[in-house]
């Protein structure tokens, strides 16, 4: 076959097709713009009629009557926590899995290994009776202590692995100058772990925003709903309401959407590193 | 492992240890034993939990409802596993003969959908398929094609698959980005002596890229199979299961005996058999999926 002379047609009629599904694959999105700025009336003359002019109140209504600003406040207090913590306790245990020595090691290790294997949905009814137990149903520890414990086995294994790229003599001088571990975690290693914590802190970003088995189970209470259990009972009142409902979902991704198109690069350097390890 | 220089008092670990693994035995592994303890018992939540041994699993292996949710995961394998694999093989060898910038374009609106909350995924879809308003009917309408402008979520036979179809919209561009640095990875000047042996791009494609791509299939394999059995957030918000078990999988099942029925004994030993099923999956793509780089 004599390709070189076939290649720009080729090319050509593969890049429109793959133009085209790239264009299928966001007009959910596009879709769910454009609805969340059309009047209930707009909606009527079809799903892809423009409106005569955008209807802003849409996201207003969303925002304060569909309790969108709780939600959305919720998120906030319960991702923040979430990723710091994670990425302490993964600086602690990561350390000590990348250099010291502590008896049970490889056992601990499997042990934190099955934690990323098995899905919450294994233990969520466990944990609901020991959530119950203490008395944090409907608090925002609930969602939150959980999610720290489901992110330590990643936050560990990642920071560990990073940890054991730096060099050694880095770590030798240190000691020799007679530094402590605690102090040559602080001030060597931390520093120097600046680009993966900030990767991790992405994906346990991503991952809490997300979250809806956690805040469905172990919370009923309107008032520390998260976004996406927001969504579910926000779609349940107001069915009839698609452009409110469409404004509510933008409300939900758009910082997601701020956050990817932000850190792509990063996101997918570090995907993509972590999945061929 | 090597000897590290920081190496020196056992003592002194377990400071760094303690606390994250303290917190996650409490709220994680802890839960795990105590699902495993739970699925031997019989209990309602309220009064004491009553020994059956393995009753629970015996009852769950007699349960036909339990067949029909295993049978729709196996079914839903091929849009979250198999589609997204085949897809984003192919996309990955179109993308990446293309410039530098058109590449990162694409795959930004690609790999979209991953990044988005899968439970609010489904109440997005579960409005783009309303059969009396959804946007997807009225394209088909618009489009000539009203006579399959179907209740989708409605149907009995067509529910699977349009659930499906959005897990396979989910995971194709993810797949695509792994592989895609897969081929990057891979010696350029395999595919020039290629070229120079006059190989086809069909040969070049089968005899080079597919086989050295390996570890990244495993790696593909292994993460959307996962996720397939633990699939709930999307069918949660689109169907519920319904209509009639159609959309039926392990995890809605065992959310509906646990939290609907209080059978929380037979709701945990549907997710120790979920558990074990993954690791006897992960385990069997580990052993037959072959790679170069053992990892």
């Amino acid at each position: 076959m004599s390709r070189s002379s076939n290649i720009p047609a080729a090319t050509l009629s593969f890049r429109i097709i793959l133009w085209l599904l790239a264009f299928v694959t966001i007009t959910p999105f596009l879709l769910l713009l454009l609805t969340s700025i059309k009047s209930k009336a707009d909606v009527l003359k079809g799903a892809f009629a423009l409106p005569a002019y955008p209807h802003f109140e849409n996201y207003v209504d969303a925002w304060s009557a569909g309790h969108f600003n709780i939600y959305f406040w919720n998120s906030i207090i319960v991702v923040i926590p979430v990723v710091a913590a994670s990425v302490f306790l993964g600086l602690l245990t990561g350390f000590a899995f990348a250099y010291l020595s502590f008896p049970l090691r490889r056992t601990l290790f499997g042990i934190l290994t099955i934690g990323m294997m098995v899905p919450a949905e294994a233990f969520i009814i466990p944990l609901y009776y020991e959530m119950r137990y203490l008395g944090l149903i409907n608090t925002y520890a609930a969602v939150i202590v959980p999610q720290i414990a489901m992110s330590i086995p990643f936050s560990t294994i990642f920071l560990a692995s990073a940890m054991q790229q730096l060099p050694d003599e880095i770590l030798e001088a240190a000691v020799l100058d007679g530094a402590g571990r605690f102090y040559i975690l602080r001030k060597i290693v931390i520093p120097l772990m600046v680009p993966a914590m900030s990767t991790l802190a992405l994906f346990l970003f991503i991952w809490t925003w997300n979250e809806f088995l956690i805040p469905f189970i172990l919370v009923n209470d309107d008032a520390y709903r998260t976004l996406p259990l927001g969504m579910l009972f926000f779609q349940g009142r107001y069915t009839v309401n698609t452009p409110v409902l469409t404004a509510g979902a933008v409300i939900v991704i758009a910082p997601l959407i701020l956050t990817y198109l932000v850190f792509q690069r990063r996101f997918i350097a570090g995907l993509t590193a972590g999945a061929t390890k | 492992m090597k000897r590290s220089p920081l190496d020196g008092s056992e003592h002194t670990s377990w400071i760094y240890l303690l606390p994250g693994l303290l917190l996650y035995a409490a709220f994680v592994f802890g839960p795990i034993v105590a699902a495993l303890g739970l699925s031997l018992t019989s209990w309602d939540g309220l009064t004491v939990p009553k020994w059956v041994g393995l009753g629970n699993y015996v009852d769950l292996f007699s349960d036909d409802r339990f067949y029909i949710a295993l049978r729709n995961n196996a079914e839903l394998m091929i849009f979250y596993c198999v589609l997204p694999l085949v897809l984003g093989i192919a996309l990955a060898a179109c993308v990446w003969n293309l410039k530098q910038r058109e590449q990162l374009a694409l795959r930004t609106f690609l790999f979209l959908p991953y990044i988005m909350p899968t439970a609010v995924l489904g109440i997005i879809w579960a409005w783009l398929y309303n059969p009396a308003f959804g946007p997807f009917n009225q394209f088909l309408r618009a489009v000539g094609l009203g006579a399959f402008a179907l209740p989708w979520l409605g149907d009995f036979d067509f529910v699977l698959p349009a659930v499906g179809i959005v897990a396979t919209w989910y995971f194709f561009g993810f797949c695509m980005v792994i592989f895609l640095t897969g081929i990057q990875r891979i010696d350029p000047s395999l595919f020039d002596a290629a070229k120079v042996d006059g190989a086809s791009a069909r040969k070049t494609f089968f005899w080079i890229t597919l086989p050295l791509l390996m570890p990244e299939i495993r790696v593909v394999l292994l993460l959307t199979v996962i996720a397939s059995i633990k699939s709930f957030d999307l069918i949660f918000t689109m169907t519920r299961g319904g209509p009639a078990n159609a959309t039926l999988v392990p995890n809605i099942y065992m959310y509906q005996l646990g939290f609907e029925l209080n059978r929380f004994g037979a709701a945990a030993a549907i997710a120790i058999v979920g558990a074990l099923l993954t690791f006897a999956i992960n385990y069997a793509i580990h052993r037959l999926v072959g790679s170069q780089n053992k990892g």
